[in-house]
């Protein structure tokens, strides 16, 4: 079976749901084939006004701009921050991500008269690595893996901001396939293959 | 013989997993009517995965865990590693099924859906040497088991053939070689590293894991196509699982009738014919109580279940419980000590990467007390380690410093490897550690909730001392550049998802609950044959033994029927 034939199974399996046993075997929230649904940034994130918006889109990108390879904004990155911090951080957490970042919305607007997302990249970059050092004693900075350590509840809003960008980053689309490598059916397995000067690490299947 | 018409089928069978299926299978193809009864939800092969293939981005949070859920009402399941929101739903809701762990915890974990666990588990095969099969007699802890390895060694033969295992012929007496497929392909690395290990640790073996994943067309299963997470479930059933390989092949005889959604509450035992005459059940969707009539009588349900089944099903004849004529039934509970005992950081091969996710380590064969034990140490049996080769990337490296397009580029790439030695250790049959049946607490169907007594021993934690002490020197003489120890055993009883015991078989109906055939001492017509009817735990992945026993069980029944014994 090569990788044509074997989504076009995939896709009649899927359509097979639908219409037949699906209704009497699987409760509702099973019913949801996980690759045929919507990608989960496609959820409108309405929660942020739009001057807060502007601003989170330009920290995502400070941290992972757009180079040769697409940016944090390309990847629809500022959405997946803006809908985890409502969605996913609890109310304590919540509350120090909006706290920095309105903190530092203030700061920036004092101190340039102008917004964050206004300024020049080597002064954006500035005003993060400021924050950084102050976070350097946080528990967050400790080694661990993103995907099996527990979220650090009391980390501050910089580690935050950048847990949820890089997250939000390499598991996105565009970030999985233009940035890492993504190969949904390798239909092999090499270990000798090659890696040259500047490729990039394979955007490994979570669990 | 009662007339047939007594009876509504010739054998049911309870739970539908990874010897529930071989059960199904070989009574129906031995020409039985078989009734499958499955606690768990309906699920179809293929459509029911309903995280195959999901992308990440596809996911949930794109995958970031739902925290508040999982602790309210996944505590238990959501630690294993084979748990996520592409997994969910083939497990057990821990809130809806609570169990007792007081004093002692013990994760135990469980799936709910149709194929059980044989749709989670780890795929890792590994048959039993004569050795594991003698340890109790030779160094008396636990009672000698009634079979040897000759006797099970063409019954593995049988499973293996069908099942279709990849893996590495090497000759060892302390890892008999298997029916294999082609073994998968080794990464450059570990290459470099056996190469080493033969140089400066040759004590130490190491081969491709032996796993139940096809590396080849294998009857009618496609070989695998190395997409990476298994346990999502896989519809060209490259792995082995009993909805991809035994419960088809029962299908076919067109012997099989499957019900899901039956919890069964108790065997009846009838004391003037000396057999199980009814199976009493409870519809988990309407609370309807029905009753099913068989002939013979498989248990299949796991360790934890099935033991919770012969408890339930006290009699006059049995009031301690369904075949506990001398108290072992409950006792003897074992698992598996798991933990990553070390890591190494390698610089070697960084030119060479990988291409597909293939779904396997590799394995270090038990190297202590091969022959007898060794005299430079002061613990019993021994321990094997299965070795897994990665590179750190931007997991591993997401908390670094900095902003920006060099934060960009450093995360993007692959970084060194990492070569782990997860450690599985045998763990010795002790009676105090046990399961019972909680006086006070019942669960959503008026069944007596199990509860756990159970802990590591001194034998448990000194094994896993060595294996921690070892294992830096195999890294060290693999090459790592820097090395991780985890000094302390901090799993759990049942975190290995190996518990066993509890009904064990032996052949002094005082001492054990099976005799050689996993037959019910004095129950002639009821058989237990998932890891319950251990009576030692070996270090070695379970589940190709208890398939083996299962079909040894089901060949011996059947001939029995027909000689009219049972």
């Amino acid at each position: 079976m090569n990788r044509r034939e074997f989504l076009e199974c995939a896709a009649i399996l899927v359509a097979g749901i639908s219409a037949s046993q699906a209704g009497f075997t699987l409760s509702t929230e099973q019913k949801t084939y996980l690759a045929t649904a919507p990608d989960y940034i496609d959820k409108a994130a309405t929660y942020l006004n739009e001057k807060q918006k502007a601003t989170l889109a330009m920290l995502c990108e400070t941290i992972l701009p757009r180079t040769d390879t697409p940016g944090a904004i390309d990847a629809g990155v500022p959405r997946f921050v803006e809908l985890m911090v409502f969605e996913w951080l609890n109310e304590a957490e919540r509350t120090i991500f909006l706290d920095g970042m309105n903190e530092l919305m203030d700061k920036v607007q004092l101190r340039y008269q102008k917004p964050f997302e206004a300024l020049p990249e080597n002064k954006r970059v500035n005003v993060l690595e400021k924050l950084e050092r102050q976070a350097s004693d946080s528990g967050w900075y400790d080694i661990g893996s993103a995907a099996l350590r527990d979220f650090i509840s009391d980390a501050p809003f910089v580690c935050q901001l950048k847990e949820l960008t890089i997250w939000g980053f390499f598991t996105s689309e565009v970030g999985s396939t233009q940035v890492l490598r993504y190969e949904a059916m390798p239909m092999k397995f090499d270990g000798h293959r090659k890696l040259g000067e500047d490729e990039s690490a394979w955007a490994a299947p979570l669990v | 013989m009662l007339e047939a018409k007594n009876y509504d089928f010739d054998a049911i069978v309870v739970g539908s997993g990874i010897t529930g299926g071989w059960a199904a299978k070989e009574l129906t193809e031995k020409g039985l009517k078989v009734l499958v009864l499955e606690r768990g939800k309906e699920l179809q092969h293929g459509t029911g995965y309903l995280g195959e293939h999901a992308p990440d981005w596809k996911l949930p949070y794109q995958g970031k865990r739902p925290r508040e859920l999982y602790e309210k009402e996944y505590p238990i399941q959501s630690k294993s590693y084979a748990f996520s929101e592409a997994t969910r739903h083939f497990f057990t809701n821990d809130k809806q099924n609570p169990y007792v762990q007081d004093d002692k915890p013990f994760d135990w974990m469980r799936a709910d859906v149709v194929g059980g666990r044989s749709l989670l588990w780890g795929r890792q095969t590994y048959r039993w040497s004569e050795q594991d099969f003698q340890a109790n007699a030779q160094d008396g802890h636990g009672i000698p088991w009634p079979i040897g390895y000759k006797d099970i060694a063409p019954w593995y033969s049988y499973v293996e053939k069908f099942i279709g295992v990849s893996g590495e012929a090497m000759g060892l007496d302390e890892l008999p070689d298997s029916e294999f497929l082609p073994p998968m392909g080794m990464h450059k690395l570990e290459e470099t590293i056996r190469g080493r290990l033969k140089r400066k640790a040759p004590d130490i073996k190491l081969t491709m894991g032996r796993a139940a994943i096809l590396t080849e067309d294998h009857k009618g299963r496609a070989a695998c196509h190395y997409c990476g997470p298994c346990h999502r479930g896989c519809s060209t059933g490259s792995y082995f699982s009993s909805q991809s390989s035994t419960l088809p092949a029962a299908r076919t005889t067109g012997n099989l009738v499957l019900r899901a959604n039956s919890v069964v509450e108790k065997l009846v035992y009838d004391p003037a014919s000396g057999k199980i005459s009814e199976v009493r059940v409870i519809d988990s969707r309407t609370g309807e109580r029905l009753v099913f009539r068989s002939r013979i009588v498989f248990l299949c349900a796991s360790t934890v279940a099935s033991t919770q089944l012969l408890m339930n099903s006290q009699s006059e004849t049995f009031a301690n419980g369904l075949g506990n004529q001398g108290g072992a039934l409950g006792h003897y509970m074992m698992d598996h000590a798991l933990g990553m005992a070390g890591m190494g950081i390698f610089l070697d091969d960084m030119d060479s990467y990988w291409y597909g996710n293939r779904p396997n380590g590799m394995y270090i064969p038990r190297f202590r007390n091969l022959k007898a034990q060794d005299n430079n140490n002061d613990f019993l049996r021994g321990y094997g380690y299965q070795v897994h080769a990665l590179r750190m990337n931007w997991q591993s490296s997401f908390n670094k410093k900095g902003f920006g397009a060099d934060l960009k580029d450093s995360l993007r790439k692959p970084g060194p490897w990492i070569w782990a030695l997860a450690a599985f250790t045998e763990c010795l049959p002790d009676k105090r550690n046990r399961m019972y049946l909680h006086p006070g607490k019942k669960d959503r169907f008026g069944i007596p909730q199990v509860a756990f007594d159970a802990a590591w021993r001194d034998n448990e934690h000194k094994l896993w001392n060595d294996a921690v002490q070892q294992g830096d020197r195999i890294l060290k003489a693999a090459g790592s550049v820097f090395s991780i120890k985890q000094e302390k055993l901090e799993s759990v009883m049942g975190a290995g998802i190996h518990e066993m015991g509890t009904a064990r078989m032996g052949n002094d109906p005082a001492e054990s609950v099976l005799n050689a055939h996993n037959q019910v001492h004095g129950v002639p017509n009821l058989f237990v044959t998932d890891g319950s009817c251990m009576t030692s735990s070996s270090c070695v992945n379970p589940s190709l033994t208890y398939m083996a026993l299962t079909a040894r069980a089901c060949d011996y029944a059947v001939k029995q029927l027909s000689q009219g014994v049972i």
